[in-house]
């Protein structure tokens, strides 16, 4: 009897909540600072593989010619809302493969919404001020989060098992825009050093 | 003036109905039509308290270099600065038009026409975005203006340099631009066909450089300085900016170009070539002549840290009046000019504070304008600014000395100015 019990709690910590523990991940540039604004996404391998669960409004506003936030993490199916709240006209574009659209002149208090179908990174821009830019990370992961100031990102519920983690940044300097490395079974921490260009320095040429 | 503006009026039907025409090919949609709402009007302005010692402005037939002068005495008084409104169309989500009408106060308070024109700007590709103007508008060299309504930015009187733009250069003009993207680099080349500007430096020659915030506007004249009898029989007391001298509109257009490169580090650069290509034996009815202006302005804005920036800009130019006489090899007036100045700003969390210098020089070499009109000096200015909702508080304080024929003229201006926007 006491040997069926222990396989049962055996068995449930592979496989339930009892399987999961945090997973910290830190994401530094070359010369050791941390990295904010990177999205880290975990992929564990086979059936321990979630997608994320859609929570929640996302909003990507526009305001004082920036959008707002620079970096946007929401999950695959996503309706995503454009409020303009400049007293000026936007005209919110993407080129990127994973949703090409355009959102023609919309003025203040308007807003439009889009829905993003498929995983991956979208820059996006308006077409009337050029230095406006930002990026809306779409994810098929339920275990996606963007670092904060500390370069930290933390996984509360990481599963036990092995897994694929990625690290993207908008200013990333690897082919591809995306670094990653595998993490074992019981890995509880992962660091990332990444080389990172120059973010655009200047406001754009605007005449 | 009148007649300024009827023969511009007529002049422009040609590039007047080409625009016209164009809007009517553009695809609209009812929605994107936006003629007069909140979204189209804006209306800006300022109210300062001026400072000043030195000789009578320019403005005001003096030989002063600011806006404001006095005579000799220190004169401490309110003004009506600039005041704009801007008007801006859209036609179809591409299409669109800027007209600013402005009010100038202080010395000589006047109105009028200060921009007009069409901008085309279609969807951008992924790498290249291609845009277009076509109408009276300033040309793309000030790096310390912005917005329609073209104020300074960062403090309230411009360089010597974009002080002359404002008041000198400011053609019709048939505008495209593209900008690209090559990796981490970025690229815009501008460049226009240009006319009605042909009388650009009779200003810089007969007054020399100034440093002020009022500009030309359209069909109104600028003065000129006491001028000596002999060059008094043959050019008007004023200058139009805006006049095509010569028989027929664009006969001998102009042009300008720009080429822009920002680099992945915090630098941008800037260079600028225009030529008005006015003959300059032209000369119409009242006195005025065509004046063959060219020059190159090299600008750079580098930024120095989170919070501080530097903008630097270099001209250097040439204009010629006149007839060459037998026997002579230059023109009545051939005037070589050329400035620069560096401005540094930086951020202390809501204040913004600003610091310039600059030098100035014309050399006049011409047959009948000679040292007599040479202008050297240089001058120094230091601004605060805090912007508050839709006030903008701004303090300034500027120092200009010049040398001509000899007299050396110094002028301290302080002013204060608060600026709203709606």
């Amino acid at each position: 009897m006491m040997r069926k019990i222990q396989f049962l709690l055996a068995v449930a910590s592979l496989s339930g909540p009892l399987a999961a523990a945090p997973l910290s991940v830190r994401v530094v540039d070359a010369t050791g600072r941390p990295v904010p604004d990177a999205v880290v996404a975990l992929y564990p391998a086979g059936s321990a593989a979630r997608p994320p669960r859609r929570a929640g409004r996302y909003v990507v506003s526009q305001k004082d010619i920036q959008f707002h936030p620079f970096v946007t993490i929401v999950p695959v199916g996503a309706d995503v809302s454009f409020p303009n709240l400049d007293p000026t006209k936007h005209h919110v574009y993407s080129f990127s493969p994973a949703k090409r659209f355009e959102l023609k002149l919309f003025a203040k208090d308007q807003s439009r919404t889009v829905h993003f179908d498929k995983p991956g990174v979208v820059a996006l821009g308006c077409n009337i001020h050029d230095q406006m830019s930002a990026f809306i990370v779409v994810t098929d992961s339920a275990w996606t989060a963007r670092t904060n100031a500390q370069g930290m990102a933390t996984f509360a519920d990481a599963p036990n098992a092995p897994a694929r983690l990625t690290a993207w940044h908008p200013y990333l300097r690897v082919p591809g825009g995306v670094v990653q490395q595998s993490v074992g079974s019981g890995q509880r921490s992962a660091s990332f050093s990444i080389r990172l260009r120059p973010p655009p320095a200047m406001p754009a040429m605007d005449y | 003036m009148a007649s300024v503006a009827n023969r511009l009026l007529r002049s422009s039907a040609v590039p007047l109905g080409c625009a016209l025409a164009a809007l009517w090919a553009a695809p609209a949609s009812a929605g994107d039509l936006d003629l007069v709402s909140a979204d189209t009007l804006q209306i800006t302005g300022d109210l300062r308290l001026v400072a000043v010692d030195g000789p009578e402005s320019w403005i005001d037939g003096g030989l002063g270099k600011l806006r404001s002068g006095s005579d000799g005495d220190f004169r401490v008084r309110p003004q009506l600065g600039n005041v704009s409104l801007v008007w801006k169309p859209q036609f179809t989500w591409s299409l669109g038009a800027t007209i600013v009408g402005s009010l100038q106060g202080g010395e000589r308070t006047e109105a009028g026409l200060s921009q007009a024109y069409l901008t085309f700007k279609p969807m951008r590709g992924s790498t290249i975005a291609a845009s277009a103007r076509l109408g009276l508008m300033w040309p793309p060299v000030s790096l310390e203006h912005e917005g329609a309504d073209w104020h300074v930015r960062d403090s309230i009187t411009p360089s010597a340099i974009n002080s002359w733009i404002g008041e000198e250069v400011r053609p019709l003009a048939a505008e495209g631009s593209v900008a690209a993207t090559l990796g981490a680099h970025q690229l815009r080349a501008t460049a226009a066909v240009i006319a009605a500007n042909d009388t650009s430096g009779t200003l810089l020659t007969f007054r020399g450089w100034a440093l002020h915030d009022r500009t030309t506007l359209a069909f109104r004249r600028q003065p000129l300085p006491p001028l000596d009898a002999d060059i008094a029989a043959y050019q008007a007391p004023y200058t139009h900016p805006l006049l095509d001298v010569g028989p027929g509109f664009a006969r001998r257009p102009g042009y300008y170009a720009k080429l822009a490169w920002q680099p992945p580090v915090p630098v941008r650069i800037e260079l600028f070539r225009y030529d008005n290509r006015a003959n300059p034996e032209d000369v119409d009815r009242n006195l005025e002549w065509g004046w063959r202006t060219q020059f190159q302005n090299a600008g750079l804005v580098a930024k120095l840290g989170p919070a501080t920036e530097l903008k630097v800009q270099a001209m250097d130019g040439r204009t010629r009046m006149g007839f060459v006489e037998p026997g002579q090899s230059r023109r009545w007036v051939d005037n070589h000019f050329r400035s620069a100045f560096a401005l540094v700003t930086q951020a202390f969390g809501p204040v913004g504070l600003a610091m310039r210098a600059e030098a100035f020089e014309t050399r006049n070499h011409g047959d009948d304008v000679d040292a007599e009109y040479d202008d050297r000096g240089w001058s120094a200015m230091a601004a605060a600014k805090r912007e508050i909702g839709r006030f903008t508080g701004l303090v300034e304080l500027l120092h200009v000395s010049g040398r001509r024929d000899d007299v050396r003229r110094r002028q301290t201006q302080a002013q204060a100015e608060l600026r709203m926007g709606w």
